[in-house]
């Protein structure tokens, strides 16, 4: 009994901090991203709400809640907010099979920082990334509208194919892990002190690509298209309900699938790996907090990459984006995931 | 010699390894780390360039007047001048080189020794293009646009220059930047070097 209401309270605690961090985050990523977009384009970015435009993310947030809550006529108004949750629950969930780190234990009881380490985590993943589909086409149908409807098929056509193409590019790191549970990935990865990425750049590029087409991001921002769509399925809401929509896309989907990235491909919360050798720590100071810095620091990079990609690139047509995603990408991942299945039993022995 | 008209195509190894995606990344990371080149409106403005077409003023008697133009326009109409107040005498040229000439609200008034002087000069910014055509006009370089360009109002009654006003911006100006040569002669050092610090090639600029 007593255990159990242990693991209750662990859980609940477990839920609250990843809820917080990740809704947290999400919101001052829109900071980030300003900052990075300003940069690039030689601007100082916001710079007048707290020092450097720190407190910029709570002043968007408190005009965005007190903004009219505007509903298109003829619309269907249970579809339109459906949407919205369809959109934020998935993104979120995906969180709950994301490993932050090792085990390690407090008060006498073990705790692993990940919320279910389920045996098919990356399958839900997944499954969530592909239910973001829902979201995007309901909003689309729901708004009643011509720019909104068009981007959120636009938006259906690309996340079909290259649902098809994540799946068989992540299929390399699960052959050589030989399990499908996030945590067990990172720890088949140490021990056999061998960072995915090293036997799978092919299968890393394409997830990459894929990754910037979930998300929605330039080259591949064509369900958005600014200048074509206004911006695409958000046409139509407005207030907080319209910050959900960029914020959930562009963040919190892109944090959960840079993460999985590290998780797959980077070892998780391992140091610097040299294949085959080992891993050297320029982070030993920082004792058991070292991985979870590391995980944060590989997290954010690869995120920082994501947006830098974002403001340098330009946009590719709907039809460049699909035949892509079907003619070289698929191919592509088909020859990796025979190459892995031939070198495969030389990592196991 | 070759004229290069188009890029070439990639070639495999290009596409393989995504140089051109590199080339791009090369260029915004190194333009990420260099200093910002924006103004921070509100808190810093730039003093714009001399000949720019902001809001209209009205030069005052001080002596500079266009000779003899000036003298020749006041014996014809007999008007009194006033040092410290507008130059203006009233031949309503500006009135007629606007494009939008109601935007004009002119008038003269007789003064009790017989001479004559500006009573009315209202401008209507609403309806004003900032073309310019009246400065043109003008011959006794009374009427001129100033750098004053935060036109913004809260009533559109605000909008309207008045005589006064008009006055009053002409006054600060000649204060202000009367002196300043024009920045547009091909021989003046000082726009050579606003040129070379913009770090722009034009054929007829020497390094």
């Amino acid at each position: 009994m007593d255990s159990v209401l242990a693991w209750l309270i662990i859980t609940v605690i477990k839920i609250l901090v990843i809820l917080g961090i990740v809704l947290g985050i999400g919101a001052y990523l829109t900071l980030v991203e300003r900052k990075v977009a300003a940069h690039i384009q030689r601007r100082p970015g916001p710079m007048v709400v707290g020092w450097h435009g720190l407190l910029q993310p709570l002043a968007d947030g408190l005009k965005l809640l007190t903004k009219e809550d505007l509903f298109p006529r003829y619309g269907n108004r249970f579809l339109y907010n459906l949407a919205l949750v369809l959109a934020l629950v998935p993104a979120t969930l995906v969180f709950a099979v994301v490993p932050f780190g090792p085990e390690f234990e407090t008060f006498g009881i073990k705790v692993k920082p990940i919320l279910t380490d389920v045996n098919v985590g990356l399958l839900l993943v997944f499954a969530f990334g592909s239910m973001a589909v829902f979201a995007i086409a309901l909003a689309g149908w729901a708004s009643n509208s011509k720019y909104a409807l068009i981007g959120s098929m636009r938006k259906a056509g690309i996340v079909v194919s290259y649902e098809v193409v994540i799946t068989f590019a992540v299929m390399g790191p699960i052959i050589l892990a030989g399990t499908l549970s996030t945590y067990e990935i990172v720890q088949k990865q140490i021990e056999q002190k061998l960072w995915y990425i090293w036997l799978q750049p092919i299968a890393f590029v394409v997830y990459m690509f894929a990754v910037l087409a979930e998300m929605g991001r330039v080259p591949f921002d064509i369900q958005e298209a600014e200048a074509e769509l206004v911006t695409g399925f958000t046409v139509e809401y407005g207030g907080m309900k319209f910050g959900l929509f960029p914020l959930v896309e562009w963040y919190v989907e892109g944090l959960s699938l840079s993460a999985i990235a590290v998780v797959l491909f980077l070892g998780g919360w391992s140091p610097i790996n040299i294949p085959f050798l080992g891993f050297i720590d320029p982070l030993f100071f920082l004792g058991p907090l070292s991985p979870f810095v590391w995980f944060a620091l590989k997290v954010t990079l690869l995120f920082l990459f994501i947006l830098w990609l974002h403001w340098t690139l330009p946009r590719y047509r709907i039809d460049q984006i699909t035949s892509t995603a079907w003619k070289v990408m698929l191919p592509l991942t088909f020859v990796n995931l025979v190459l892995t299945a031939v070198i495969a039993p030389l990592i196991w022995r | 010699m070759v004229k290069k008209v188009f890029e070439k195509p990639l070639s495999w190894l290009e596409r393989i390894l995504f140089l051109d995606f590199i080339r791009g990344l090369s260029i915004t990371i190194r333009h990420a780390f260099r200093r910002t080149i924006t103004t921070h409106y509100p808190y810093e403005k730039l003093t714009p360039p001399k000949r720019f077409r902001g809001f209209f003023g009205h030069k005052v008697v001080n002596g500079k007047e266009p000779q003899p133009a000036f003298d020749e326009w006041v014996e014809r109409f007999k008007i009194k001048v006033e040092p410290g107040r507008s130059r203006c005498v009233v031949c309503m040229l500006c009135k007629r080189a606007c494009p939008v000439p109601q935007l004009f609200e002119i008038e003269g008034e007789k003064l009790p020794d017989g001479r004559r002087r500006v009573s009315v000069f209202n401008m209507n910014m609403m309806l004003c293009t900032f073309c310019g055509f009246c400065v043109d006009a003008c011959p006794v370089d009374c009427l001129f646009q100033s750098d004053i360009h935060e036109t913004a109002s809260y009533t559109r009654k605000d909008a309207v220059l008045n005589l006064e006003l008009l006055e009053r911006i002409g006054r600060d100006w000649q204060a202000r930047r009367e002196d300043e040569p024009d920045r547009i002669w091909i021989d003046d050092a000082q726009r050579q070097k606003l040129w070379y610090e913009n770090d722009l090639k034009l054929p007829e600029v020497r390094r």
